[in-house]
């Protein structure tokens, strides 16, 4: 199993400057504590299982920037359909990491419907994902760090993590304004 | 209503992504969508996809608009609430109105995919106009404005079909 603060801080620290990261629920705020820039936009206060979709029409929207999505397992199951979405215009600048530990981490680690049981690469791969890649121990994670960045996409990693305990994220500014630095942060304007 | 008119429309609005999923009465319009070289669909599997979707579109510099059916639109809720409500985008959305011809007295049936719309639209704070036919084509220009202004998503509700 993985850990997934190691993981977020290797990820962090391969991370290109122009590169978009968009985070959700239990990943949300460990990630903000690593990198906190306009380019790092946590789905927070926002739409439950829509992170992935959203961060998809970015990856569309800049296309010479990667775009990468750290979505939950629970979150991932909200909107399952957007692993087929994410096929039909395909975004070779978008990967989706889906953390997997098996609970609803920010609100009490409840059991999320499926767990241990549900194949997520499977569904990918059944979705039309053709980089889709599980990695459960460290050795695999640094082997398939720099993959994160390059290969083509749409790319799908499953994270399989420890369970954890993080509290309701709470991001220290409204999600409008947030939004709206981001675009700045894209566009110039 | 022509489709046509309506593309023409969104054009002059600099919209080159259209973010939805085909219903019966738009049907056409959508055809001519794909048909459109000059325009990028991006279809969804459901209805709330394509606010999230539309939302990334925006905050990347593109221009989207969301066109979806009365009834698909009832699903969207919390995804339209948390990303292009919530972050305050000048998102438009084009809505099928199914079933506006069956709110008249004494009906056989009522459709409640008609009748439930106006009053969901009002409590989500959605600004909205109707299209009934092609004189109504600046509907579109007059809700991109609005949006624009008020820095916040608005509606245009096609009540017939498009030819």
């Amino acid at each position: 199993m993985l850990n997934k603060y190691n993981c977020l801080k290797k990820l962090a620290d391969a991370r290109g400057e122009g590169d978009v990261v968009v985070t959700t629920m239990s990943v949300s705020m460990p990630w903000a504590e690593l990198s906190d820039t306009h380019l790092d936009f946590a789905h927070v206060d926002s739409a439950m299982g829509h992170a992935a979709d959203f961060a998809y029409g970015l990856a569309i929207a800049q296309p010479n920037r990667r775009v990468l999505c750290l979505n939950g397992d629970g979150s991932t199951l909200m909107c399952l359909g957007t692993l087929v979405t994410m096929t039909q215009h395909p975004a070779p600048n978008f990967t989706l990491v889906i953390t997997e530990n098996g609970t609803y981490e920010v609100t009490g680690s409840q059991i999320v419907p499926g767990a241990g049981a549900v194949d997520f690469a499977g569904l990918a791969r059944a979705a039309g994902i053709e980089h889709v890649v599980t990695i459960a121990s460290e050795a695999d994670f640094d082997a398939h760090l720099a993959a994160h960045f390059d290969s083509p996409g749409p790319s799908v990693f499953v994270w399989k993590i420890e369970k954890a305990d993080e509290p309701v994220p709470k991001p220290s500014r409204p999600i409008r304004d947030r939004a709206h630095d981001l675009r700045a942060a894209l566009t110039g304007g | 209503m022509q489709a046509s008119l309506i593309i023409e429309q969104l054009k002059q609005q600099g919209v080159t992504h259209i973010v939805g999923l085909p219903d019966n009465g738009a049907r056409i319009l959508f055809e001519k969508i794909w048909a459109d070289d000059d325009l990028t669909f991006v279809g969804v599997t459901r209805e709330g996809e394509a606010f999230a979707v539309a939302s990334g579109l925006y905050l990347g510099g593109i221009t989207p608009a969301v066109i979806i059916q009365n009834t698909g639109f009832f699903e969207t809720g919390d995804a339209f609430r948390g990303t292009c409500y919530n972050m305050g985008l000048p998102i438009v959305m084009l809505m099928g109105y199914r079933g506006y011809q069956t709110m008249v007295p004494d009906a056989p049936r009522v459709d409640t995919a008609a009748t439930f719309l106006e009053p969901t639209l009002k409590a989500w704070d959605i600004p909205y106009s109707l299209m009934h036919n092609d004189e109504d084509a600046h509907l579109v220009a007059d809700a991109f404005a609005d949006a624009r202004q008020r820095s916040r998503p608005a509606a245009v509700l096609i009540v017939n079909h498009t030819v």
